[in-house]
């Protein structure tokens, strides 16, 4: 469906497991100290080619906090969330990131490293007809 | 001054001094002047409830309008009527100052106009000088004219030289009488003299305030100047002005817009990725998933057929662009090469491509002889139509998805250098600017003058962008749906006086491009829109692209309208207004 818009990262990057398309770098880890219902997740300052969800109200361990899920713009697959509003004063650091879950991506930690530093070649297929 | 006024008695009438009614009028359009019987008309009293304001708003001077429907009757020729409504309003149009001012200019009595000049009581003692110039310039010419060249050097030593500063002028003058013009024979000299003295009583009234000299055509100016508002302020104006009338005001109705589907062009075998008609309106060229472009024609009757479909590329087709001409037409691959057609064979005439990095935008320039592309190393390239590299600008000139434009004065060009910034590069000299957003931009596009640039951004907004001079951010637009894709919008309309959009919501969208208000948002594609066009030549047709591999052409709701309900090669006409 469409020409897919997607933001082409360089440096260390996570990408999306089922299609490949650029999320984050590993440059704006905020923290790893995250997880989710399937292990491990990492807050991220900023992540790209991502689409968001309904704002839902959420109680986490450390609170409350208005959250929506974030989806990969070429497959569609849930990949995290994003925090839009947090209530306690103490988690407002948080507002405007987003946490993604390591499962589902590939990316620099516990890989080889070369893998995933991507320059210029990088390369995303025009429709995401192709990468589904 | 209704009829119960004008059976007053004399008594109830008293004398108009001159003092304070400031004349207007530049001579040249016939009205009266000199001993005009105006300056004896009596103005009625103010008992007799002739308010000094007219209109609901009370911000109309009485005195100034009566003034300027007395010129305009004179400068429209209506000589008798002005005089009547002198007469009859007590309102002269300029006082006896200004009309002894006037027949002095045209009876050649310069030392007198100047003396005259000075009686008016002008605040700005330049405007004074500035005049006195124009008027002893005359009789110096006229002086030269009649061979009394004494006379004439008299004046410009005594009078003139005094009087100018700009010492280049004085020269001029000076080698006129050096070279002085041939005899003129003496009734052929006094026409041209009347002329001349005419065009400096036009010169006058340029210099002196409108208090004095009503401007020429003041009346049409302000008539225009309310349409043009009127026009302005409505949403919907998308037809021809001599259409406007003064009868009322002015309101169009949605009718004006293109929002009837009038055909459904089926020849793609996948996603239509993009839409463009040609400068002549003539043509409209598509790009599609399905690795192919075609070029439709649009006929007499405003109706598309396929011209040609352009097959030889490897991958999705992403844009295309057509030459300054029309002639012939670029098409790009997604990161592969720029082929160039012929639109009237439909042959590939060139193919552009680089070892290594692929294209990913084209443009012509507009000589036509070179045309321009970006490539996925971050580069701009330039060809000649044969293929050759003329020159290329390496670095961040542009990005992945990218689009590619080049203003008409060929010195310019603009490429997204990164997420949220527009580079602006002058190509002779280097100079790079850039028009920068807080968002990331998607696409971008020129209007025809280069002036304004409209902006898509990732935050489901559209900018319009005035890049004369130092860019400058003029509108506003959103309420279309952008999460995925790349989705295209253009300027259109009459003057461009609309946006419109693709959206993923499967509507076009159009927008009043100075108000920002949404004028529309039409429904008929099943799939989101990824671009649109609006036709050059036709305000009232717009062609947009879609997921659902279809390219819908817009016009105007008409009733009655039949269109045979089948399809032929690749189109279907829709009958009336009924699909959407």
């Amino acid at each position: 469906m469409g020409r897919l818009f997607v933001t082409h990262l360089e440096g260390q990057i996570y990408t999306c497991k089922h299609c490949r398309t650029h999320l984050a770098l590993y440059e704006d880890i905020v923290s790893k100290a995250f997880h989710s219902r399937h292990g491990r997740a990492y807050l991220f300052s900023k992540v790209v080619n991502v689409t968001t969800g309904e704002n839902e109200d959420r109680q986490m361990a450390t609170g409350m906090h208005t959250v929506a899920d974030i989806f990969c713009v070429g497959c569609g697959s849930i990949v995290g969330w994003k925090y839009e509003t947090a209530h306690e004063k103490s988690q407002k650091y948080k507002e405007g990131k987003s946490v993604i879950e390591r499962y589902k991506v590939s990316g620099p930690d516990g890989n080889n490293n070369n893998n995933y530093w991507v320059g210029n070649e990088a390369h995303v297929g025009g429709s995401d007809a192709d990468d589904a | 001054m209704g009829g119960v006024e004008d059976e007053a008695p004399a008594l109830k009438r008293m004398k108009l001094s001159s003092k304070g009614l400031v004349g207007l009028s530049n001579g040249s359009s016939g009205e009266p002047v000199g001993g005009s019987s105006s300056d004896l008309m009596a103005r009625p009293l103010s008992s007799e409830g002739d308010g000094e304001v007219i209109g609901s708003k009370g911000v109309i001077k009485r005195e100034e309008f009566v003034r300027i429907i007395t010129k305009a009757l004179y400068s429209l020729g209506y000589k008798k009527s002005g005089v009547r409504l002198e007469e009859e309003s007590g309102i002269p149009l300029h006082s006896s100052v200004v009309n002894l001012f006037m027949q002095q200019i045209l009876d050649g009595h310069w030392d007198e106009s100047i003396v005259t000049l000075n009686k008016i009581g002008l605040a700005d003692e330049n405007v004074v000088q500035a005049a006195s110039f124009l008027i002893l310039e005359q009789k110096f010419f006229e002086l030269l004219d009649g061979e009394k060249v004494m006379d004439a050097l008299k004046t410009l030593r005594t009078e003139i030289t005094p009087l100018c500063s700009d010492s280049s002028r004085i020269r001029e003058l000076s080698s006129r009488m050096l070279s002085p013009c041939g005899q003129v024979g003496s009734s052929k000299r006094d026409i041209v003299l009347v002329r001349s003295r005419s065009k400096l009583l036009e010169e006058l009234q340029k210099l002196l305030p409108p208090t004095v000299l009503i401007p020429e055509k003041r009346l049409e100016h302000l008539v225009e100047q309310a349409l043009v508002l009127q026009r302005e302020a409505c949403l919907f104006h998308n037809s021809l002005d001599k259409e406007m009338s003064l009868y009322s005001d002015h309101h169009c109705g949605k009718t004006q817009i293109p929002s009837r589907t009038s055909q459904i062009l089926e020849a793609h075998d996948d996603e239509v990725w993009y839409v463009q008609f040609s400068h002549n309106g003539k043509y409209l060229a598509s790009a599609s998933n399905d690795r192919s472009a075609i070029i439709w024609e649009v006929d007499m009757n405003g109706e598309l057929s396929i011209k040609h479909k352009l097959s030889g590329h490897q991958k999705s087709v992403s844009s295309v662009s057509w030459s300054p001409n029309d002639q012939e037409l670029l098409t790009c691959g997604v990161e592969e090469a720029v082929r160039r057609w012929d639109v009237s064979t439909g042959t590939c005439l060139q193919v552009y491509e680089k070892n290594g990095p692929g294209l990913i935008s084209c443009a012509w320039f507009p000589s036509g002889k070179y045309i321009l592309s970006g490539l996925s190393d971050k580069s701009i390239c330039m060809w000649d139509l044969d293929g050759k590299e003329v020159e290329s600008w390496k670095g961040q000139r542009t990005l992945k998805i990218s689009d590619l434009e080049i203003t008409g004065d060929g010195e310019h060009m603009l490429s997204i250098c990164k997420d949220n910034a527009i580079l602006y590069f002058n190509k002779e000299t280097g100079d790079e600017r850039y028009i920068d957003e807080d968002q990331t931009i998607t696409s971008f596009s020129l209007s025809k003058d280069s002036r304004l640039l409209l902006v898509n951004l990732l935050n489901q907004e559209i900018h319009l962008w005035n890049i004369e001079g130092d860019p400058k951010l003029v509108g506003k637009y959103r309420s279309h749906k952008r999460t995925r894709f790349v989705i295209r919008s253009c300027l259109g309309g009459l003057k461009q006086s609309f946006i419109a959009s693709g959206s993923e919501d499967s509507q076009v969208y159009i927008w009043h491009r100075s108000s920002g208000d949404l004028v529309e948002a039409l429904p008929g594609h099943s799939g989101a829109v990824n671009c649109v066009s609006w036709n050059p030549a036709n305000p009232h047709m717009l062609a947009s692209a879609s997921d659902d591999r279809t390219i819908r052409i817009w016009g105007l709701k008409r009733l009655n309208v039949k269109y045979p309900n089948v399809r032929t090669n690749g189109v279907h006409y829709c009958n009336g207004g009924e699909l959407r």
